[in-house]
């Protein structure tokens, strides 16, 4: 099958710009291109499947079946700037060969819906997590881009990679001549003890205030501070029993006094 | 991906409606084996087999059925009473009830969905509108519990005494085959076996979920022709 597409409407769009959200290791293109989705209230034109996905379907809790997909939606500026197309999904292609395939799909689709400009976003990992406001890295295809950013408060990166899917997107665009920006969000990875991913909302937050200021886009953004902020106590008290943790585990660890003698 | 599938039809049974059964080796080998006591049960012929490039005999994974890219195992025959056998996914029909089940076989990552779509292909061409899929779970809950395609099937399910209770990946030939079936418009019913996971072989037959899965398959159809496990 490799890729099977199901149409469910055929929009004209105004210039619109593409902006993509794969889940990645950090989950921050996820967050933010699925809040967009739910806040714009963006319409489902296509879904993509591919045998390059996980081989499993998933059982919701409401005992429904949702398959491995990516979903393209759209999006109508009424407010007279440019449409959106925004790309999501449960997965991403698990081989580069699958990665390639699909991007190159949703690439040639984005030149017949005459998008001009791709933004992807992904995840800068850092060591420690910092109390200050998660910083925006960026980088550009075209360097007259990098004034666009700059401006906005990014750090471009000097050097480095962007891994999987949203980078490659990003990259294969530039072949296309399609101006791409990619958002990095600065993170830790965090993780339960149980060994769970913790979606970093607070680098989300940070990722998707460039993304408005860039393209001019209005979105309430109360819910995801509120997120942000219990994202943020989150951390705080992993912390805490991480500290705790080390220092039970130092206090077993030190070794008794020695009592010496004199002979 | 290059993967070939092909099929073998040995007779092309005539049925009006017929609803589909499927069952494969998964978590503690539920599904197959809730398939088997069926398919013994109406007394099924078997009309078809599908191969594919992509069944190995010996996997790389562990389970068979978590597949990964690169981990493509190893082809070759299986054999059994001096006989030797193509791995293969096996077609069964009864005609009273008007019935196709099939016995999955997990193909490696490169053939999962190709396999998946060809058995859904041959469900379509008999005209299934529904399809019931076998399998076991590992978590705490009912005997069996039950996932749908939509919320009415759900529903339907409760006359049964059906609740659901599974959440997560359903892996494998089975999930992908009722995954695929939704698009292509053929309404699913999973039935779910409440197992013990057995970290070492997670395939090691558990005959007594395999048995529950069976019963209340038995019940839904109302098949009352036969003793077997009651």
């Amino acid at each position: 099958m490799s890729i099977r597409v199901k149409r469910l409407t055929e929009p004209t769009l105004k210039e619109p710009l593409l902006i993509c959200g794969l889940p990645d290791r950090g989950f921050i293109a996820k967050q933010v291109v699925d809040y967009l989705v739910e806040k714009l209230n963006a319409e489902l034109f296509e879904e993509i499947y591919s045998s390059y996905f996980p081989s499993y379907v998933l059982i919701k809790k409401d005992g429904t079946v949702e398959l491995m997909k990516n979903e393209l939606y759209f999006w109508r500026n009424n407010g007279g700037g440019s449409d959106l197309i925004l790309l999501t999904g449960n997965t991403q292609p698990l081989t580069p060969e699958g990665q390639y395939e699909v991007a190159e799909d949703i690439l040639v689709k984005a030149e017949n819906l005459g998008v001009k400009r791709i933004f992807t976003i992904s995840s800068y990992f850092v060591e420690k997590h910092s109390t200050e406001k998660p910083k925006v890295y960026g980088v550009v295809t075209n360097p007259n881009l990098k004034e666009e950013v700059v401006k906005h408060g990014v750090q471009l990166l000097d050097r480095g990679s962007v891994k999987g899917f949203n980078g490659l997107l990003f990259g294969l665009a530039k072949l296309k001549n399609i101006g791409g920006i990619c958002l990095l969000g600065e993170t830790v990875e965090y993780t339960t003890p149980s060994g769970r991913m913790v979606i970093d909302v607070k680098a989300a937050q940070s990722v998707l205030e460039v993304l408005l200021k860039i393209t001019g886009i209005e979105v309430d953004l109360s819910e995801i501070e509120k997120q942000a902020k219990t994202t943020e106590e989150f951390l705080r008290r992993i912390e805490e029993a991480e500290h705790q943790a080390l220092e039970e585990i130092s206090k077993t660890l030190t070794p008794k006094r020695q009592t010496y003698y004199y002979i | 991906m290059k993967t070939r599938v092909w099929l073998k039809f040995f007779d092309k049974p005539r049925l009006e409606k017929p609803l589909a059964i499927v069952g494969s080796p998964g978590l503690r080998s539920v599904g197959k084996l809730a398939l088997k006591y069926l398919v013994k049960e109406v007394k099924a012929k078997r009309f078809a087999e599908l191969y594919s490039s992509s069944f190995p005999i010996l996997y790389d994974t562990k389970p068979s059925y978590a597949t990964m890219p690169r981990f493509p195992g190893i082809a070759g025959v299986k054999v059994k009473n001096g006989g030797a056998f193509i791995p293969r996914v096996r077609f069964y029909f009864s005609v009273s009830p008007e019935l196709i089940m099939v016995r999955g076989y997990h193909a490696n990552f490169e053939g999962q969905y190709e396999v998946a779509e060809k058995v859904v292909e041959v469900l379509e061409e008999f005209k299934v509108k529904r399809m019931f899929v076998l399998a076991g779970y590992g978590w705490d809950g009912p005997q069996v519990c039950c996932a749908a395609s939509n919320h009415q099937l759900i529903e339907e399910m409760k006359k049964f005494g059906l609740t659901t209770g599974y959440v997560g990946p359903f892996m494998g030939f089975s999930g992908l085959v009722f995954g695929l079936g939704v698009l292509k418009n053929i309404e699913g019913i999973c039935l779910f076996g409440k197992t013990q996971p057995h970290p070492e072989k997670p395939e090691f037959p558990d005959p007594e979920a395999g048995k529950n899965v069976f019963r209340k398959l038995r019940e839904i159809l109302s098949l009352n022709n036969g003793n077997r496990f009651s």
